[in-house]
């Protein structure tokens, strides 16, 4: 067929000039004391809003370190890039970093569908990793590069669930999960532990961004249980909890750190008090440290924090300690030896006071850290029960 | 050498060739309304990613799996949706993307919503190159030929074809299944490439970028699906810096180019000066 | 429990039926898929919330309010991306139709952020039950509001002289014209109801569940989408019937079959009645002219 040689002229001159762009916008001039930390998350999309709780968490570490002087010579700069949520866009992302934008470290990604496209990236290109929120299963197995700092569901759940039959007197537990990586892994914790120790009466899902629960939880209240875990969201945990007291479900209601921020109480009103969860994270905790933290990112941000924004600042935190421990220097951000460097120290984190918690991370990259256990009373969130000291 | 990044650009711009062509052999030259063509990438892609993890086929073999399955889902969701015209089949094609998404999602064998891990790197840009080329060819041989000018019939007026004698249960069934093959190769070069998949890539959103890329280009027009992929696989990665006005600058650039160009950038082809898309893209509504 | 699981799936069939009479009409009229309907349901609920709890409007004149800003959002997008192409091919009124829904749902992740909001509830919370089911009072004021409204359309339609031109309209719009009628001035009128039903659907949800988000258009216009379908698209007791349909079908499917598939039930059953009777339930099978 013929086309217009000039329409084809016209799509080639926009190819060139694509690819001018590209390139030149690729030319971003060397800073020499600044040592880079990529973050990889969603920051526009349905997800943002984990995405950028958790970048503002790192910013505040990343200001408060440069601010204090703490890293002598070296300046720490944050570079973002997007991922939608998406975890394709979100290889893009971590290939950017690591090619385009040169970092030395990656604070990232923040789902666990986006964490996992990286992860094999972050292994060829030997990028230290530390995921301040990807709670799958199995992540960091197996790759040396990749490390996490958050809650692990399996840890969580077991303290939640000892709770729930020792102190609580609970025997008859239903589960409504959200069927997506964090809610699936909760359910499978859950399930396993809770049978163990107790009864299993009902198991039921739904879709992230879901309203009505009505029908699931008729369907739970044939089988008659004393409470329900609930795997999922704030968001969609306050409205089960309203919508179980409108259907006569008046029983326990119990959850992970999912719901631990304060939007389930402003969401979830009465309906929610009395709610147990667990968290890696309590912002009433009065140490320093803390409530440092919580005064700075109030001001700035005029909320609260949760769990993903002091994750994150934990993540960003044992980072800068990293760097200081291994001795770091500008020759070495200049020469690239930075990240094996940071990959050692980040490995060997051993007992890092974080705002959410002592946190060490074993040989496969994992987090071990022990959880709080907090209450829904006199609509604020109280401590029910402290971390165990390991 | 390029950099990783690049390479991985141009990577990402030859399967979305593949996924533009072969949504333009259904779209742009049989006239047929399929807005659920990521389905069928995700078919191939996890297809070919699970026949690789689990019998440990070799490449060629496993894409080739991939595509063969998402051409017999092609040909499975052809045929009853047949009797469908435009906003209908439309309608139901975004339906069936819809389910394999979902059942995708709830499946333990594709790793439901933990996605599937740990497919090994196998896609290159050789290889990338290879099946673009593979795919061009084959696409313009079906469409030079007696099948290509009955799929343009069936794409002018169905009845009008039906009763010159050209089956068109046939070769709508037909322009499915082998659109359907081609996507499915593209998924299964995506799936070694980004070594891991979850369903929810593959949703409403995909298929309409795809359809972008064919409209972008202009339909039934080769060089401008080539076209529209490269544009729309690097604007994204170009406007990061206004990251949270992307996606608002492309529905606006969507409706204002319907309005403007609505033949897409390169237009129609010609042969021998004569437009080749003659009503169907033209009027809707003869005028009284 | 099945006159309980029944009764859920009647409340949220009922938001599906106001949600499908926009895309109906709006088809009926234009044989053009609205895909922005969703953004307009979603911005009708953002509408009612602002007023609600900003501008400390009663309830009432704000879901009044909240119809009239989908209404005239919709007249917008008819007049910005629809009309121009009216001339032009199906494919191209489809893709500047997707174009709009992606720019407004957007724009309202800009303007308002990614975080739930949460809609005050405007009436005291209180539930009624007997030995067969339970249902709550906000419940029963979504299903009475929505049969209200739809009986006000029919109305309309049947019994007025404008619903009468969009009958004609609908059925043929050159003939219709020929008679004297003026046909961009119906075609802006069809919009401004199907929004502001659209809208007023958005208000009610938000009230009935409390929250609000700019992503909270895109699943229910879809299924809106598809209950407009089964009933049969461009048929107005046809969107009612099919809304309310679908929403017992998803409750059903998901209690007694798997509740993981529950989305894909939906879809299913589009694919069903498409395959069987595409004109849809309640639909009259219009031959092809050749």
């Amino acid at each position: 067929m013929k086309i217009r040689k000039s329409a084809l002229f016209v799509a080639a001159a926009v190819i060139l000039c694509l690819v001018l762009v590209m390139t030149i916008a690729g030319c971003t001039p060397e800073d020499k004391n600044v040592l880079k930390i990529g973050m990889v998350g969603p920051l526009t999309g349905g997800t943002a809003e984990y995405g950028i709780k958790a970048l503002r968490g790192i910013e505040i570490a990343v200001e408060e370190a440069n601010a204090s002087g703490e890293l002598g010579e070296i300046t720490l700069k944050v570079i973002s890039e997007d991922t939608e949520g998406d975890w394709s866009k979100a290889a893009n992302a971590f290939t950017k970093l690591i090619d385009v934008d040169k970092v030395d470290v990656i604070v990232g990604a923040v789902l666990s569908s986006e964490t996992e496209a990286g992860a094999p990236i972050v292994k060829d290109s030997k990028m230290p990793t530390i995921s301040p929120t990807s709670t799958a299963e199995d992540l960091t197995k197996d790759n040396p590069y990749l490390f996490r700092n958050c809650l692990t569901d399996k840890v969580q759940v077991e303290l939640l669930v000892d709770y729930a039959v020792e102190e609580l007197g609970l025997g008859k537990f239903a589960i409504l999960y959200v069927n997506n990586d964090y809610g699936v892994s909760l359910k499978d914790s859950f399930e396993a532990k809770a049978k163990k120790m107790a009864e299993v009466v009902a198991v039921e899902s739904f879709e992230d961004k879901t309203v009505a629960f009505q029908d699931r939880l008729d369907k739970i209240k044939r089988k008659d249980p004393d409470c329900i875990f609930i795997g999922g969201y704030y968001e969609e945990a306050a409205k089960i909890a309203q919508q179980a007291k409108e259907r006569d479900l008046d029983v326990q209601i119990l959850g992970a750190d999912g719901l631990t921020n304060e939007a389930l109480i402003e969401i979830g009103e009465e309906a929610v008090e009395g709610t147990y969860a667990t968290s890696g994270f309590f912002p009433d905790e009065p140490t320093p440290e803390v409530q440092n933290f919580v005064t700075v990112y109030k001001e700035k941000h005029d909320e609260i924090p949760d769990m993903f924004a002091a994750q994150a600042y934990d993540a960003a935190r044992i980072v800068i300690e990293t760097i200081k421990n291994q001795g770091v220097t500008l020759e070495d951000i200049e020469n690239g030896t930075a990240s094996a460097l940071i990959r050692e120290g980040i490995a060997a984190t051993k007992d890092f006071p974080g705002i959410s918690g002592k946190t060490s991370l074993d040989e496969e990259g994992e987090a071990i850290k022990n959880a709080f256990i907090l209450k829904v009373e006199g609509g604020k969130f109280i401590l029910a029960k402290s971390p165990v000291d390991n | 050498m390029i950099g990783p990044y690049y390479l991985q650009l141009l990577i990402l711009i030859g399967i979305n060739t593949i996924m533009a062509t072969s949504l333009n052999l259904i779209l742009g030259y049989t006239g047929q309304l399929s807005i659920g063509h990521a389905a069928f990438m995700s078919l191939g892609a996890y297809g070919s990613a699970l026949v690789t993890l689990h019998f440990g086929f070799p490449f060629l073999p496993s894409l080739l799996c991939g595509a063969l399955l998402a051409a017999l889902f092609g040909v499975i969701i052809g045929l009853p949706t047949l009797r469908l015209k435009g906003d209908y089949l439309a309608i139901a094609t975004l339906g069936l993307g819809e389910i394999v998404r979902i059942v995708f999602l709830n499946l333990e064998i594709t790793g439901g919503a933990v996605g599937l891990r740990g497919i090994p790197k196998k896609t290159t840009l050789l290889w990338v190159v290879l099946a673009v080329l593979f795919t061009v060819f084959i696409l313009n041989r079906i469409i030079r030929s007696r099948i290509g000018r009955a799929f343009i019939a069936i794409r002018e007026d169905e009845t009008a074809a039906d009763s010159m004698g050209i089956n068109s249960t046939y070769y709508k069934t037909l322009c499915f299944g082998v659109g359907a093959f081609f996507a499915g190769l593209g998924g299964g070069l995506l799936a070694h490439y980004m070594r891991y998949l979850h369903p929810n890539s593959f949703g409403f959103m995909r298929s309409i970028e795809h359809l972008c890329m064919v409209v972008l280009g202009g339909l039934g027009n080769m060089w401008g699906a080539f076209i529209g992929a490269t544009i729309l696989t690097v604007t994204p990665e170009l406007l990061r810096t206004v990251a949270d006005l992307r996606l608002l600058i492309y529905g606006a650039v969507l409706v204002l180019m319907m309005r403007v160009r609505p033949q897409g950038l390169l237009g129609q082809p010609l042969r021998n000066g004569i437009p080749l898309l003659g009503r169907f893209f033209q009027q809707a509504r003869p005028k009284l | 429990m099945l006159i309980q699981q029944l009764i859920n799936g009647l409340i949220l069939g009922s938001t599906y039926a106001l949600i499908a009479l926009g895309y109906t009409m709006v088809y009926g009229i234009i044989e053009l898929i609205n895909f922005a309907h969703g953004e307009i349901y979603m911005c009708g609920a953002f509408v009612g919330l602002i007023l609600v709890t900003v501008a400390k409007v009663p309830f009432i004149p704000a879901f009044l309010l909240a119809m009239a800003a989908g209404a005239l959002l919709g007249i917008t997008v008819e007049y910005l991306a629809y009309r121009p192409l009216r001339q032009s091919s199906r494919l191209a009124a489809l893709i500047s139709a997707i174009g709009a829904s992606i720019f407004l749902s957007n724009l309202a992740l800009l303007i308002m952020g990614a975080k739930p909001y949460t809609f005050p509830s405007p009436i005291e919370s209180k539930v009624y039950k007997n030995s067969f089911f339970v249902i709550s009072r906000v419940e029963i004021i979504v299903l009475v509001s929505s049969v209200l409204l739809m009986i006000a359309l029919t109305f309309f339609v049947q019994k007025t002289k404008i619903g009468k031109a969009m009958r004609a309209t609908a059925q043929d719009r050159d003939t219709a014209s020929l008679m004297g009628i003026n046909i961009n001035r119906i075609i802006t009128i069809t919009f401004a109801i199907g929004s502001a039903l659209g809208a007023a659907a958005g208000v009610m949800v938000g009230v009935y569940f409390r929250t609000v988000t700019p992503t909270m258009g895109l699943m229910p216009g879809l299924k809106g989408f598809v209950a407009a379908v089964i009933g049969g698209i461009g048929n107005i007791p046809g969107a009612m019937f099919g809304g309310i349909a679908l929403g017992i079908a998803e409750v059903m499917g998901a209690a007694y079959i798997s509740s993981q598939y529950r989305d894909a039930v939906a879809f299913a059953l589009l694919i069903i009645v498409l395959l069987f009777k595409p004109a849809g339930l309640l639909g009259t099978n219009a031959q092809e002219k050749v």
